[in-house]
């Protein structure tokens, strides 16, 4: 049994910023959802702004830095990019849309 | 799994040339516009001289340095050889140059300066279509590329053939062929250009999704098809199918405007930073082009021609470059220098990496120098004209002091390191 909680995987992921924007990913509600099995490996599940991202490959890669090595006990972390649902501004919080003029 | 964002980077060292050579040809060609006079044709050789150093200089310049960096990224593909780039700057200076100087002086030069462009731009054409090939998903933007790649290549021979009856006497009618060899390059593959990328990098740098794309997508196929009647008839000698080809294309930007209203309006980031006022402008001058290409196309009028040329050229096309230039620099400083540093350091956001003050400078004096000038040409009152340019002028200093300020932006910490 693994006692890692989701609550530790997304405040590990919150390290990870969007240079761009300059949110971090959970903010900007772009994790969909994490899977954490009974070995204690993770799989992430995440979207991003837009399919055309250049930082694409970067941003999963520190997404599973970020989840190995700041959450302790993780055997192994996953990530994988869906497009369903696509990302709109309405999953992003309050504090994201207030500065970007959404809200 | 995680390298294929580094191999599809091309280096840094690669792309920087292109972006500091467009930036001074941008601010030398706004210093030789004041050796113009408004009140001649677009046959004047000092005015085609100096279209060809913007365009080839500063334009096509800008482009292939901006494509070496999104192409990879739009269509998800490596390069077939980036190494490619690095003999494609040179060739396209020294060939600008050399057809600026047989635009001037020396009209001998010009066909080894179109051979030389020529050449930049196979190569470039065989890197590109050499890596579109590669592409599984063949979206809207792949099938823009492919097809602005090839105008490209025909309005270059064109041009190339162009340069041989002037430089050589090769007996071919210029004033013919010369609104085709215009329309190719800039309908065909500027305007094309344009707009494949902006359908990736307005809805990107707007964070804009869910709007229709049908209208692009009809854009995109009666510009094609406007481009190749304008082709055609001109093979042909059919002076109406040119006239028809004019106003395909014109319904063709009308359709385009349309797109980018619909991408604007359902985009969430509002804030309007140098990036979307300078979106706003370069679109508002492509309304200004339109309807005064609509006068031009049926009554004709030297003016109506030039004003229309000015606000395509210096109003919309520049201001869409400039405006990415604020994006794509800081990505590419940002990429070379601070990737390698994140989770270890605190890195600087893309937003820190410009320099704001200068960024509104350049922006207020370069769209009143395009408006002030421009408006001197459509009324022909040449004080305005010379008073626009200055302002451009001191605009595209600003520009030029920008672009070197973003170049270096953390090198010095960055070689400490």
């Amino acid at each position: 049994m693994c006692d890692i909680t989701k609550e530790q995987v997304y405040d590990a992921i919150s390290n990870v910023i969007d240079p761009e924007v300059g949110f971090n990913l959970v903010e900007m509600g772009l994790i969909y959802d994490a899977i954490i099995d009974d070995d204690c490996n993770v799989k992430v599940v995440m979207t991003l702004s837009t399919r055309g991202c250049p930082l694409h490959q970067m941003l999963t890669q520190w997404v599973k830095d970020a989840v190995e090595t700041r959450v302790p006990g993780v055997k192994n972390a996953e990530v994988e990019v869906v497009w369903e649902p696509e990302w709109n501004i309405s999953m992003a919080d309050d504090n994201v849309k207030k500065a970007l003029g959404a809200l | 799994m995680f390298s294929i964002s580094k191999d599809y980077a091309p280096p840094f060292g690669m792309i920087a040339p292109f972006f500091v050579i467009g930036s001074i040809f941008f601010f030398l060609g706004t210093l030789f516009l004041l050796l113009l006079d408004p009140g001649k044709g677009h046959f004047d050789p000092m005015i085609a001289g100096w279209v060809h150093w913007f365009l080839l200089g500063f334009v096509m310049m800008i482009i292939f340095g901006a494509m070496a960096q999104l192409i990879p990224v739009v269509v998800e593909v490596g390069h077939h050889s980036v190494d490619l780039y690095y003999v494609i700057w040179p060739l396209l200076l020294a060939g600008t140059l050399a057809m600026v100087a047989g635009f001037w002086a020396w009209p001998a030069v010009l066909p080894y300066g179109g051979l030389l462009v020529l050449t930049a731009m196979l190569i470039y054409l065989y890197d590109t279509l050499m890596t579109l090939r590669k592409v599984q998903n063949v979206t809207l933007t792949v099938k823009t590329a492919v097809a602005a790649n090839l105008f490209l290549t025909t309005g270059i021979v064109v041009g190339f053939v162009m340069t041989l009856a002037i430089g050589a006497g090769v007996d071919v009618d210029i004033s013919w062929w010369l609104g085709t060899h215009a329309v190719l390059v800039l309908g065909g593959y500027v305007v094309l250009t344009i707009m494949g990328l902006s359908l990736i990098l307005l809805p990107m740098f707007g964070l804009a999704h869910g709007f229709d794309e049908r209208p692009v997508e009809l854009a995109f196929n009666l510009m094609l098809g406007g481009v190749l009647l304008h082709l055609f008839s001109t093979m042909i000698g059919f002076a109406f199918g040119r006239f028809a080809a004019v106003f395909v294309m014109i319904v063709a930007i009308g359709l385009y405007l349309w797109q980018v209203y619909l991408i604007y309006k359902v985009r969430a980031r509002k804030e309007n930073d140098i990036w979307a006022r300078s979106m706003f402008f370069g679109y508002g001058s492509l309304v200004v082009a339109v309807l005064l290409a609509i006068p031009a196309a049926i009554f004709g009028g030297e003016r109506l021609i030039l004003a229309s040329a000015w606000f395509l050229i210096l109003g919309f096309v520049t201001f869409l470059i400039t405006g990415h230039l604020y994006k794509i620099i800081p990505f590419l400083v940002w990429f070379e220098r601070y990737s390698p540093l994140v989770g270890k350091q605190r890195v600087p956001m893309l937003q820190e990496m410009y320099p704001k003050g200068m960024a509104d400078m350049e922006f207020a004096f370069s769209a009143t120098g395009v408006v002030v000038a421009g408006s001197g040409i459509l009324f022909g009152v040449r004080d305005l004209y010379y008073g626009g340019v200055i302002l451009l002028i001191v605009g595209a200093g600003f520009l030029l002091a920008s672009v070197k300020w973003m170049l270096v932006f953390g090198k010095e910490e960055s070689e400490n390191q």
